[in-house]
């Protein structure tokens, strides 16, 4: 089988990372630029988002496996550990992130990606193609 | 004027996504039909950001406001780059992500220009 890292369903997936890295990339930009003292944890962890997926973005584009396998585990803990402080601690997440609530606001796919994406990689890595 | 034309602009936005969805379901490469479709969409946001962008002062989210447009812009041709490659059904899945996202960055214009 002739599967890379980015044919193939990996081109969809990469699609898929592209736009949560500009929806998430702009979301940040914008919280910093007008109202970073409000929540300054919240909008530091959405710029810590966009930066992972940028970072996947990029590595699943250009079949870089190991990198696009620590990245995605980063963002598979990221959206568990935020989504999990901001339904127990909603104080300090007054104002949302793209992985509050589990990425409700995005209908979840943040908690669903990072999965998709370690299934994809691992079928990658049992291939023998990373 | 702008939401009865965004409202069409959806319109064709989740049309195309749907029809790319359907030919990666039947496991189809991309054909002139989803080109055409996706130009025809680039077109009517390239119209749509010209309508829009003079009159962005009047939204009260001017910065997001501003983004969405460019945003809706630029993602069409990403998509097709992208895709083109791509000579399987994950072509035609590409485009129905890029034409999906369009269609509701379009929405989402569509809330902030009624808000303000």
């Amino acid at each position: 089988m002739n599967t890379r890292v980015n044919t193939g369903p990996g081109r969809l997936l990469v699609a898929v990372y592209g736009v949560f890295a500009l929806a998430a990339s702009a979301r940040a930009g914008v919280q910093i630029a007008s109202k970073f003292s409000e929540a300054p944890l919240a909008y530091t962890l959405s710029a810590f988002a966009a930066a992972v997926y940028i970072v996947l973005t990029v590595a699943l584009a250009r079949g870089n496996g190991r990198l696009a396998l620590a990245a995605c585990l980063i963002e598979l803990a990221g959206v568990l550990v935020v989504g999990t402080l901001s339904v127990v601690d909603s104080q300090a997440f007054p104002h949302a992130t793209v992985w509050s609530g589990y990425g409700s606001g995005y209908l979840f796919i943040p908690l669903v990606l990072p999965v998709v994406g370690l299934l994809w990689l691992f079928r990658n890595r049992r291939l023998g193609q990373v | 004027m702008f939401s009865a034309f965004s409202g069409w602009v959806i319109g064709a936005a989740l049309l195309l996504a749907v029809v790319s969805l359907v030919t990666a379901i039947r496991n189809r490469p991309m054909g002139v039909v989803i080109l055409a479709g996706l130009v025809l969409v680039e077109v009517a946001l390239v119209v749509q950001a010209v309508i829009a962008f003079p009159r962005a002062g009047e939204v009260t989210e001017q910065a997001t406001f501003v983004g969405y447009l460019l945003g809706t812009i630029v993602i069409p041709p990403a998509a097709l780059w992208w895709g083109r490659a791509e000579r399987t059904r994950w072509g035609p899945a590409v485009i129905a992500v890029g034409a999906f996202t369009a269609g509701v960055m379009t929405g989402r214009l569509l809330q902030l220009w009624n808000m303000a």
